[in-house]
C-alpha cells in the first residue's frame, strides 16, 4: 500500500473552495424574504384593505349561529337524517345540551376567530398612515362589535383583550368580561363605526353607517335600555335610507328571499355569499356559500324551485298556525312540502322529525353552485332588516313608555306590507302585537330563540327550557379546560 | 480468519499433472476498492494443487493449459472462477460477500466492517432486492430487516408507503430519515434495480445524523461500477399478471332483498321487496369492478471500470395497470442512472451521479367515503351494471362505481433528478477529506377533470359544471456535507478514527394550483386551464413556497483496542431555520461500545462459537419535522374569501397559530445487542433490547383555547412541545445457511420485532382525536397518555340482548341515540354508574402490530434456486367501516347469521330500519387484523456454462414467481395491511383497494 504525496497547494485550493461557500448562522435566516409575516404587514392601504376582508371572510361562518340559533327556538325541530345526526344540533333542539357539542364549540370557536382578525387589524392601527383610514378601521370595529355581540348573546360573560390579539397563555389569566363591560365594548365600537361610516358602502357588501346604528339599536335593547336604542333606531328610521321591500316600484314581497332580493332597500346589513368556490365537510367554515342553506334543503328533493338538502330546521305546525290565513308571509317563510308536492309533482323522502314543512326563507334554490352543492348554496343572510329595525324601534318606544303612536305606525307598516289590517292596540296589547309580529316576520331567520330570552318568555314557549340554566349556552369543555380554572362554567351546566 | 484459510488448504496437495504446451500464469487479486489482498487461496480446478497469493495480491502457478479453471476463494468474499485461456496477466476481483463480517457497512459519514458495528444496523442487500423483485423499494424492508414496519397506504399503482422503524414516536411524522449516497432523498421515486445496498440505522448510531434522524435512518448506496473489470451488461426483465387478492363476501340479490324485507318489517314498515322470486343473484359489483391487470419491468444497465475510472449507466421501464379501474389507475416509472468515478489524481477523487425519475400515475378515488371500492360494496345488487340510483334510495354518498370510474380523469407527472458530486482528497494515507453536494431537483404536474355528471338525485358526486383543477409543484433540496476522516494505529493496538465537518441541507420549492370551469366538450382532451374558464371571471388560483434550512456541525470518534473493544462517541450540534433564533439550536449526543468476546485469549479454541460480540448504545437525536415549517411564527396564508360588489374578493388573514417557544423535538435511545454466530458461520444470531424516549414532542395541530382564531378558515392549531411517547421492545433475528455439497446449499432467516407503545404524557389538552368513523360520529382514534398511540375509544360490547328481560336488566343505552331492544348490542357500563353514556368509552384496540416477523427461505439445487418471503403482523387492530350505516345498501354476507330471536346469534345484531344504537363506535367495528403474509415465491433455473458459453453470456436466468400469494387472516375486510398511514386514524378501513397477487415470469442476463 502506498502513501501518497503531500500536496499542499491541493489541500489550499481545497480549503479555499468550501470556506468561501461559507456557512454561518445568517443562512438560516435567509428564509425570511420568502414568506411576509404576522408580524411585519401593514405597510400600505391595500394591506389593511387585505386584512378587512379577512374579517369579513369570518361572517360567512355565523351561518351556524343563525341555524342552531333557530333550531334552539320554537319554531322549528331539528331534524336531520337520523337521531344521531348532527347530534349537536339534536341536543339543542330537545335543549338536552351540554359543555360538549361540536356545533357550539364552532358558535364559540368562529366568532372568536372573527374577534381575533379584527384585533389583528386594530393592533396595528398606527403601523401605516394613509387617507380613509378611519373607513377601514370603523368598518372593523364594527365587525368587532358583531362577532362580540354574537358572543356576548351565545354565552354571556366573555374574556375581552383590548385592541390587540389574544396570544397563547391569556386563556389563564385573561378572565371573563361582565356582561356590562362586553356591551360597552360593542356600543363604544358602533358608535365609532356611525361616526365614521357612510350610509352608503364603497362596495356592496361592506358596514355602513345605517348597519352600525342597527346593531347598536339592538345591542342597547337587549340590555333593555329602551331610550338609547329608540334614539338611534329613530336616527336610522329617519334618515330615509331605507324601505320595506316591495313596497316600491315594481319591488314584489314574493322576491325578498330570492336573489333579486338579495342586498335590496331593507336589508340594512347583509351576509354575502357565492356559490362560485367549491367546498367540503372537512372545513365548513371555509366555504363561500351559505352552508345552513344546504342543511336546511329538502332530503332527496326532485321537483321545480328548489335543490336539495339534508332537512335540518324544520317548521313545526304550530309556528304554521300562528299566521293567520290572510298573512301573505306565511306562503314564503314556510313550505307546506305536502301540498308543493301536489302541485308541482316534486318528489322528495322524510327525514328525522319530518313536520312536512321547511324553511322556505332559506331554501336552496336552483343555481349553478359548486360542489358539494350542499354546502356552497349561495343565498345571502339577510342580518339586519329594515322590518326588524322597525319592529325593534316599536319595542323600545313602548317598552320604554316613549311613544305608542309612533310605534303603532312602525308595526303597522311592517302589517300592511304583510297584507294585514292596521292595529290600534296600546299597552301591554300593543307590545304582545309587537312580540308576535316580531316572531311572525322574522321566523327562520335565527332571531326567536334570543328574542324569547331577553324578553323572559323563554320558558313559557320553548319545550326543555330551564329558567337559571338555558338562557345561555355552556362554555365548551375544552375551553374550561383550556382555562386551567380561570373560567368558570355558565350556570346550570 | 485463519480457521477458514486451513480448512482450504487441507484441500492443496497432490501431484503434477503432465500435459502437453503448458504454460505459467501471473496474476494479482484485489477487492472491489482496488486493494490487494493477501492470502487468496488460487486452486486448479479438479486438481489438489494451488498456491496463496503474496503481499501485494500476486500470485504465479505452473503447469497450466488453456481450459483449466482457477477457484479464488478468500474469507469475506465471494468464490470466483476464472477459465484459463492463456498466459496473459490475470487481474482477478473479489466481491464482498454481503453476508460476511468482512462487509463494509455503511454507517453515515463513513463505513465500518460489520464485525465493527456497536450499533444496531439493519442491512438489505442487493441479493434480496433482485429475489424480492419489489415495484417500490419499499416493499423489499418488509419481512427483511427486523423492526421496520412498511405500510403501504393503498394497494394501487404507485400509492405512498410509510416505513416505521421501531413503532412509531410522534402523532405526525415517523418517517425515517432517508439519505441516498449520503444526500436526503425518497424512497419512493427511486428504481429498486438502482440499489446497491440499505443500511438502516435503528439507534443511537444514528445521532452522527442528530437532525431529524430521531425516525431512524435508512442509507441507500446505489450501484457504482468497479475498478478493472470488464463491461458488464445486466438485463433484468419480467412480465405479471396481477389480481384481487380478496374479495369481500357480500349479500346477492335476493338475500339482499330478504334482509331488507326483514329490516323493514322489523320497523313495522311495508316490506320494499313483496315479491323476491326472479331477483336471482343480481349484480355482483366487486367481479365488475376488480380486473386483471398486467405488469413488466425492464432494466438494463452496463457497468465496469479501468484503472482509474468505474462507471454505471442503466435504465428501466415499469408500468402496472390497476386491478381496479385498469388505465384509471395505472403506474409508469421510467429511469436513467449514471455513475461515474474518476481518479484526478492519487489523491483526489471525484464521483458524480445522477438519477433520472419520470412518473406518470393515474388514481381513483380510494379509502374514503363514497371511494370506488366503499362504493362496490354498498350499492344494492339489484341494481344492473349501468344503473344509477335514480330513486336516491342510497343515500347522498353510494353511487354506481361502474359510472364513477368511468368519470374519473386524472393524470399525475412526475420528473426528477437527484445525484451527487463528491470530491475525496486523501493528502495522506491516513486523512481523507470529502466534500460532496447531493441534490435533488422535483417538478410534477397535476391533472384532474370532473366532468358533468347525474349519478342520481342529491349525490354529492354530482356535477352540474365540468371542472377541471390542475398544479405545479416544485420541490428542491440539496445536501452538502463537508468532513474529514483521520484513521491510524498505535502500537499495533490502538485503532483511532476521528471524523469532523458540517452538513447544509436547504429545502425548498413551491406550488401553484389552479380551478377553472366549462371545460370545452365536457371532455378530457380538451380539459385543460388554457380553455377552461373562472366560475364567474377569474380562475381560481392558489400558491404556496417553503425554505426551510438546516446547519449542523458533527465530530466523532471511533476507537478500538485490537479489535477486541470498540468505543465510539459522537456529537452533533444541529439549527434549523423551523425554529426561531433563540430556540433553534441542538445537541445531540451518544456514545457506542462494543466487545467482541471471541478475540478474547481465553475464548480461543472454541469449535463452537466463531464470533461473539456484545453491545450496547445510548444518545438523542433530534426531530424539527412535523410536516409544517416555521412554527414559530404566523404566516398570512389563512383563507380571507368574501363576496364584495356580488365578486369574490381575496384579502389576507393569518395561518396556524405562531408559537415563537417551539423548539426541538428530542429521542433518547438506548439499545442493548448481541451478535453471535455459530457452527463455522452457519448460524448467525443478532438480539437487541431496545428503548426510545420521545420528548418534547411536537405536537402539531395541539387543541388551544379558541378565542386565538385558530377555528378561522385556513387558520389552524399551532405546534407545541407538548408530550411524551415511548417505544421499547425486542428485536431478534437469526440466519442459518449451510452449503450441503456442491449442488445443494440453502439458508433460512427469521427476524421478529416485540413492540410496545405508549404515549407518556400530552400536555394541554387530555388527549389529540383523529380519524374517522361512519358519519357525523365522533373522531374514533387517540392520542392520550397511558393508551397506545392512535388507540381506539369507543364502546365494549357484550354480546347481544336475547330477551326484554335481559334488556330491563342492563342499564339503559337511550343516551346512545335509542333505547334497546332485544337483538341489539348490549354495551359495557365500564364507570359502572347504572347508565350507558359516552362516559363508557374505553380502549378497544389499536393499529400498531405488537409483534412483526419475517421468514425467509433460500435453497439453491444444481441450476435451480427458489426463495419464499413471508411476513407477519400480530396484534393490529382494524376498523371496519367500509359499510355504510343506510337502510338499502347491501351487506357483507356474515349478516347472515345475525340475530332473529332469543339465542339465534350472540355477534351479529338484529336487522331493523328503525333507530338503534347499534352503528355507534364500539369494539363491533373493531377487528383483529393479524395476518400472515407470503409475499413472494420465487423459483428460478440459471442455465450452466456450456450453454452460457455458446450463448457467449456470463449470466442466464429465467424465474417465475408469486407476489402476494396468500395472506392467512380473520379480518374481513379487503386487505389487512390496510393503514392510511396516518398516526392517529391509521388503520380505519373504507374499502382498502387490496394488494394485488402477481403471477410474473422474468429474465436475468449478464454479459
Amino acid at each position: 500500500m502506498k502513501r501518497y504525496n503531500f500536496k499542499p497547494k491541493t489541500l489550499l485550493v481545497l480549503l479555499t473552495l468550501t470556506f468561501s461557500l461559507g456557512c454561518t448562522e445568517e443562512f438560516l435566516d435567509e428564509t425570511q424574504e420568502y414568506n411576509i409575516s404576522s408580524e411585519n404587514y401593514f405597510n400600505s392601504e391595500q394591506d389593511y384593505y387585505n386584512a378587512l376582508i379577512g374579517v369579513y371572510d369570518v361572517l360567512q361562518s355565523t351561518y351556524v349561529n343563525v341555524l342552531l340559533g333557530e333550531i334552539a327556538s320554537d319554531n322549528t325541530l331539528s331534524g336531520g337524517e337520523s337521531a344521531t345526526d348532527v347530534i349537536g344540533f339534536q341536543q339543542v333542539d330537545e335543549m338536552t345540551h351540554t359543555p360538549v357539542n361540536d356545533n357550539l364549540d364552532d358558535v364559540w370557536d368562529w366568532n372568536f376567530a372573527g374577534v381575533q382578525r379584527a384585533n389583528y387589524i386594530l393592533e396595528f392601527k398606527d403601523k401605516t398612515d394613509f387617507p380613509g383610514k378611519d373607513q377601514i378601521i370603523a368598518e372593523t370595529r364594527f365587525l368587532r362589535a358583531y362577532f362580540t355581540f354574537e358572543l356576548v348573546k351565545w354565552f354571556g360573560p366573555i374574556p375581552l383583550s383590548g385592541d390587540e390579539r389574544f396570544v397563547l397563555g391569556d386563556e389563564t389569566t385573561i378572565p371573563r368580561s361582565p356582561v356590562s363591560e362586553v356591551y360597552d365594548q360593542i356600543e363604544s365600537d358602533l358608535e365609532f363605526a356611525i361616526n365614521n361610516l357612510d350610509y352608503t358602502a364603497p362596495q356592496v357588501g361592506r358596514a355602513t353607517k345605517g348597519a352600525a346604528q342597527a346593531l347598536l339599536g339592538k345591542a342597547y335593547l337587549y340590555q333593555e335600555q329602551f331610550q338609547e336604542s329608540a334614539s338611534v333606531l329613530t336616527d336610522l328610521i329617519n334618515s330615509g335610507q331605507y324601505h320595506l321591500y316591495g313596497t316600491q316600484g315594481d319591488e314584489d314581497y314574493a322576491n325578498l328571499f330570492e336573489y333579486v332580493g338579495e342586498n335590496s332597500a331593507e336589508s340594512v346589513f347583509e351576509i354575502q355569499y357565492t356559490g362560485e368556490e367549491g367546498a367540503g365537510f372537512g372545513c365548513l367554515q371555509c366555504s363561500e356559500g351559505n352552508v345552513a342553506v344546504g342543511f336546511q334543503g329538502i332530503r332527496n328533493y326532485s321537483g321545480p324551485l328548489f335543490e336539495s338538502g339534508y332537512s335540518f330546521n324544520v317548521p313545526v305546525q304550530e309556528a304554521y298556525d300562528a299566521f293567520t290565513d290572510n298573512d301573505i308571509r306565511r306562503y314564503y317563510t314556510i313550505l307546506d312540502i305536502e301540498a308543493w308536492a301536489a302541485e308541482t309533482g316534486a318528489s322528495y323522502s322524510e327525514g328525522y322529525k319530518h313536520t312536512g314543512y321547511f324553511n322556505r326563507k332559506y331554501l336552496p334554490r336552483k343555481n349553478d353552485n359548486l360542489g358539494d352543492t350542499n354546502l356552497t348554496q349561495p343565498n345571502n343572510y339577510r342580518a339586519i332588516r329594515y322590518a326588524d329595525v322597525l319592529l325593534m324601534a316599536a319595542e323600545a318606544l313602548v317598552r320604554g313608555n316613549i311613544d305608542e303612536d309612533r310605534a303603532r305606525t312602525y308595526v303597522n307598516m311592517v302589517r300592511e306590507r304583510a297584507g294585514l289590517d292596521p292595529i290600534d292596540s296600546a299597552g301591554a296589547t300593543l307590545l304582545d302585537v309587537i312580540y308576535t309580529e316580531r316572531r311572525l316576520e322574522l321566523m327562520g331567520e335565527g332571531h326567536r330563540f334570543f328574542d324569547l330570552v331577553r324578553t323572559g318568555r323563554a320558558a313559557q314557549e320553548i319545550e326543555g327550557f330551564t329558567t337559571g340554566k338555558n338562557e345561555l349556552f355552556p362554555i365548551p369543555l375544552e375551553e374550561i379546560e383550556f382555562s386551567q380554572g380561570n373560567w368558570s362554567q355558565n350556570s346550570g351546566y | 480468519m485463519k480457521k477458514f484459510t486451513c480448512i482450504l488448504i487441507a484441500l492443496v496437495g497432490g501431484f503434477l499433472s503432465v500435459h502437453a504446451q503448458t504454460f505459467s500464469v501471473k496474476g494479482n487479486v484485489t477487492d472491489e476498492d482496488n486493494m490487494p489482498l493477501l492470502g487468496v487461496n488460487v486452486l486448479v480446478k479438479d486438481q489438489t494443487r494451488g498456491t496463496v497469493t503474496d503481499f501485494d495480491g500476486n500470485f504465479t502457478l505452473d503447469d497450466l493449459s488453456v481450459g483449466d479453471v482457477l477457484q479464488f476463494s478468500y474469507v469475506g468474499f465471494e468464490p470466483k472462477e476464472v477459465t484459463v485461456l492463456n498466459d496473459a496477466f490475470l487481474n482477478v476481483v473479489l466481491q464482498t460477500d454481503s453476508e460476511s463480517l468482512a462487509e463494509v457497512v455503511v454507517i453515515g459519514y463513513g463505513t465500518q466492517q460489520r464485525k465493527d458495528i456497536t450499533g444496531s444496523v439493519s442491512l438489505v442487500s442487493e441479493d434480496v432486492i433482485e429475489e424480492l423483485n419489489p415495484i417500490k423499494l419499499e416493499n423489499a424492508l418488509q419481512g427483511t430487516a427486523a423492526g421496520v414496519n412498511v405500510l403501504p397506504s393503498s394497494g394501487a399503482p404507485g400509492a405512498g408507503i410509510s416505513i416505521n422503524i421501531r413503532g412509531i414516536a410522534s402523532n405526525t411524522v415517523n418517517q425515517p430519515l432517508v439519505l441516498i449516497d449520503g444526500y436526503q432523498g425518497d424512497l419512493g421515486t427511486i428504481n429498486p434495480n438502482d440499489v446497491a445496498s440499505i443500511s438502516i440505522l435503528k439507534d443511537a448510531q444514528a445521532a452522527i445524523y442528530g437532525i431529524a434522524g430521531a425516525n431512524g435512518v435508512v442509507l441507500i448506496t446505489t450501484k457504482s461500477g468497479k475498478k478493472n473489470t470488464a463491461p458488464v451488461v445486466k438485463f433484468d426483465s419480467y412480465v405479471g399478471l396481477q389480481e384481487t387478492s380478496r374479495k369481500v363476501p357480500l349479500l346477492n340479490a335476493t338475500e339482499y332483498a330478504l334482509i331488507l324485507n326483514e329490516s323493514y318489517a322489523n320497523n313495522g314498515e311495508e316490506i320494499p321487496f313483496p315479491d323476491v322470486s326472479g331477483l336471482g343473484t343480481g349484480t355482483d359489483f366487486q367481479d365488475e369492478v376488480f380486473d386483471t391487470a398486467p405488469v413488466y419491468n425492464h432494466y438494463l444497465s452496463v457497468s465496469g471500470g479501468t484503472e482509474k475510472i468505474t462507471y454505471s449507466i442503466g435504465g428501466s421501464h415499469l408500468y402496472q395497470e390497476g386491478i381496479v379501474g385498469a388505465e384509471k389507475s395505472d403506474f409508469t416509472r421510467n429511469t436513467a442512472r449514471f455513475s461515474l468515478g474518476i481518479d484526478i489524481t492519487d489523491e483526489l477523487n471525484l464521483t458524480a451521479n445522477t438519477i433520472y425519475t419520470n412518473i406518470d400515475r393515474k388514481s381513483i378515488n380510494e379509502n374514503g367515503l363514497g371511494s370506488v371500492l366503499f362504493n362496490a360494496l354498498n350499492i344494492a345488487p339489484t341494481f344492473g351494471i349501468d344503473e344509477e340510483d335514480q330513486e336516491g334510495i342510497l343515500g347522498n354518498e353510494i353511487i354506481n362505481p361502474l359510472s364513477q370510474i368511468e368519470n374519473t380523469f386524472n393524470d399525475y407527472d412526475l420528473n426528477k433528478f437527484n445525484g451527487s458530486f463528491a470530491l475525496e482528497f486523501t493528502p495522506i494515507e491516513e486523512l481523507t477529506f470529502t466534500s460532496r453536494l447531493g441534490y435533488s431537483l422535483t417538478n410534477s404536474k397535476g391533472k384532474d377533470f370532473l366532468p358533468i355528471a347525474n349519478f342520481g338525485p342529491s349525490k354529492v358526486f354530482n356535477n352540474t359544471r365540468s371542472q377541471v383543477n390542475q398544479n405545479r409543484i416544485n420541490d428542491n433540496s440539496y445536501t452538502y456535507d463537508l468532513f474529514g476522516t483521520y484513521e491510524d494505529m498505535y502500537d499495533e493496538a490502538h485503532h483511532v478514527t476521528l471524523t469532523g465537518g458540517m452538513t447544509v441541507i436547504r429545502n425548498w420549492g413551491d406550488g401553484l394550483f389552479a380551478t377553472g370551469f366549462d371545460v370545452p366538450n365536457n371532455s378530457w382532451e380538451f380539459a385543460d386551464i388554457s380553455l377552461a374558464r373562472g366560475a364567474s371571471d377569474a380562475l381560481t388560483t392558489s400558491a404556496y413556497v417553503y425554505d426551510t434550512r438546516k446547519l449542523s456541525f458533527f465530530g466523532r470518534l471511533q476507537y478500538d483496542y485490537k479489535g477486541k473493544y470498540l468505543l465510539s462517541g459522537m456529537l452533533r450540534r444541529d439549527a434549523s431555520s423551523n425554529f426561531s433564533p433563540d430556540n433553534r439550536v441542538g445537541y445531540f449526543p451518544s456514545v457506542t461500545a462494543g466487545w467482541i468476546v471471541t478475540e478474547e485469549d481465553f475464548f480461543n479454541d472454541s469449535a463452537v462459537i466463531d464470533f461473539l460480540k456484545i453491545r450496547g448504545s445510548f444518545g438523542t437525536l433530534g426531530n424539527d419535522e412535523t410536516g409544517a415549517t416555521n412554527y414559530y411564527r404566523a404566516l398570512l396564508n389563512g383563507e380571507a374569501t368574501y363576496v364584495l360588489d356580488g365578486q369574490l374578493i381575496n384579502g389576507v388573514a393569518l395561518g396556524n397559530l405562531a408559537n415563537p417557544d417551539a423548539g426541538w423535538e428530542e429521542a433518547e435511545k438506548t439499545n442493548i445487542g448481541v451478535d453471535l454466530r455459530m457452527f463455522n458461520n452457519q448460524l448467525d444470531i443478532s438480539a437487541d433490547l431496545f428503548r426510545e424516549d420521545r420528548k418534547d414532542l411536537l405536537v402539531a395541530g395541539i387543541p388551544v383555547s379558541g378565542i386565538f382564531g385558530g377555528g378561522a378558515p385556513g387558520a389552524g392549531s399551532p405546534t407545541i412541545n407538548a408530550g411524551t411517547t415511548r417505544n421499547e421492545g425486542v428485536e431478534f433475528s437469526v440466519r442459518y445457511n449451510q452449503v450441503v455439497n456442491d449442488d445443494l446449499d440453502f439458508n433460512i432467516s427469521y427476524n421478529a420485532m416485540f413492540l410496545n407503545n405508549e404515549v407518556v404524557s400530552v400536555e394541554g389538552t387530555d388527549f389529540l382525536p383523529g380519524g374517522q368513523f361512519g358519519v357525523g360520529q365522533p373522531q374514533p382514534a387517540r392520542f392520550e397518555a397511558g393508551f397506545p398511540i392512535g388507540y381506539f375509544y369507543g364502546y365494549r360490547t357484550n354480546g347481544i340482548f336475547q330477551t326484554p328481560a335481559e334488556v330491563a336488566a342492563h342499564p339503559s343505552q337511550l343516551a346512545l341515540g335509542a333505547e334497546a331492544a332485544p337483538g341489539d348490542l348490549r354495551y359495557v357500563d365500564i364507570n359502572g354508574d347504572g347508565v350507558i353514556t359516552p362516559e363508557d368509552r374505553t380502549n378497544i384496540g389499536d393499529p400498531i402490530p405488537d409483534a412483526t416477523m419475517g421468514l425467509n427461505l433460500n435453497v439453491n439445487f444444481k441450476g435451480f434456486d427458489l426463495v419464499a418471503y413471508t411476513f407477519a403482523s400480530i396484534g393490529n387492530d382494524m376498523v371496519r367501516n367500509y359499510e355504510r350505516n343506510q337502510p338499502n345498501v347491501n351487506r357483507a354476507s356474515y349478516i347472515l347469521d345475525r340475530w332473529r330471536g332469543p339465542g339465534t346469534s350472540t355477534t351479529v345484531p338484529r336487522v331493523t330500519t328503525g333507530a338503534t344504537s347499534n352503528m355507534v363506535f364500539s369494539d363491533y367495528y373493531v377487528e383483529d387484523a393479524s395476518y400472515a403474509r407470503i409475499q413472494n415465491v420465487q423459483l428460478g433455473y440459471s442455465f450452466n456454462g456450456n450453454i452460457l458459453e455458446k450463448l457467449k453470456m456470463d449470466r442466464l436466468r429465467i424465474y417465475t414467481a408469486v407476489n402476494n400469494l396468500y395472506t392467512f387472516t380473520e379480518y374481513r375486510g379487503f386487505d389487512p395491511s390496510a393503514t392510511g398511514g396516518a398516526a392517529i386514524g391509521g388503520g380505519i378501513d373504507y374499502g382498502f383497494y387490496p394488494l394485488p397477487r402477481i403471477y410474473q415470469v422474468g429474465l436475468n442476463l449478464n454479459f
